[in-house]
């Protein structure tokens, strides 16, 4: 497959980091910074039938990623999550709960180098 | 000011199919502009990654139009139709974000040519975006109708589209935006 300008990287992400709060942590300015795709995950305020629905096709689409190599983490957390990834054969991922934006950006910065990326003969930072 | 429902790939272009990806993750001049104007943001699924995966083929929508892939578009559709519902009866404005040219997530332009299918062999193109909608994005024009609900206004991504321009992409979006309901 050709290599396009897509990370290999992407990160579930709690509601309230991608609609962030006026001075909390922004989680797609912190996404847009590292060059990390985001899968967000339902809003806690969805009736409980909702969310359900919700992540299991969060957990579909996160099973692809994994078994392509891509790099999966999460960030925050959500209740049902662990069911729903186990579910289809996924554990929880690494995890940040970041306090602000610089640190969430860190902890993209730290991960290594997606599988994906490395059996298509990238280097890390390319 | 309301509540933009997008495509899967707009906050993450790993979704993308084999090649198709702008950038690293989030395509910022669509989601840049969705923010500073407070609009909150809720990804819908990408119906194609589960489906066919991320080694598919760039398709048109002959190539997706199976009964198995409709029911799972109208499966996708029946959730974000109830998202729509919860954020509809809180009073909220909705938006709709897709992605023109796509045969599954298509907003006002998508992919046809019916002669496509065997071995690879069409030359390189744009020639198969015709007017009108993807195969997920009818069935949620169902699944919001079977519910009562309206379908909302839309805009779209137009990378793929041929004479693509940032500039444009985003003051038609910005005009969607600010078009009252």
């Amino acid at each position: 497959m050709k290599r396009d300008k897509r990370s290999f990287r992407v990160a579930m992400m709690a509601d309230r980091y991608v609609n962030a709060a006026p001075g909390g942590v922004d989680g797609v300015a912190a996404a847009e910074e590292a060059g990390w795709g985001v899968l967000q995950l339902p809003p806690d305020d969805y009736p409980a039938d909702l969310v359900k629905l919700l992540l299991f096709e969060v957990a579909e689409q996160a099973e692809e990623f994994s078994r392509r190599g891509y790099d999966l983490v999460l960030v925050g957390r959500h209740d049902g999550l662990a069911e729903a990834l186990a579910g289809v054969g996924l554990p929880l991922p690494d995890s940040s709960m970041p306090l602000t934006t610089a640190e969430l950006v860190d902890f993209f910065g730290a991960r290594p180098i997606p599988r994906a990326m490395a059996e298509l003969g990238e280097l890390a930072g390319d | 000011m309301g509540v933009a429902f997008v495509a899967h790939c707009l906050l993450n272009q790993n979704s993308k199919v084999g090649d198709g990806a702008h950038c690293a993750g989030v395509y910022s001049p669509i989601v840049d502009a969705l923010r500073q104007k407070g609009w909150r943001i809720e990804q819908m699924p990408c119906p194609e990654l589960a489906f066919s995966g991320l080694n598919r083929f760039w398709g048109v929508r002959e190539q997706y139009d199976t009964a198995a892939y409709r029911r799972h578009c109208a499966r996708l559709a029946a959730a974000v139709a109830e998202a729509i519902g919860v954020r509809t009866g809180q009073g909220e404005e909705i938006v709709l974000i897709g992605v023109e040219g796509s045969p599954s997530m298509g907003v006002t332009i998508t992919s046809s040519d019916p002669t496509r299918g065997g071995r690879p062999e069409w030359p390189e193109g744009t020639l198969e975006h015709v007017n009108g909608e993807g195969i997920y994005i009818e069935e949620l024009r169902k699944a919001l109708e079977s519910r009562g609900l309206r379908f909302p206004r839309v805009a779209g991504e137009t990378h793929a589209t041929e004479g693509h321009d940032e500039n444009a992409e985003r003051a038609a979006l910005e005009a969607t935006l600010d078009r009252q309901s």
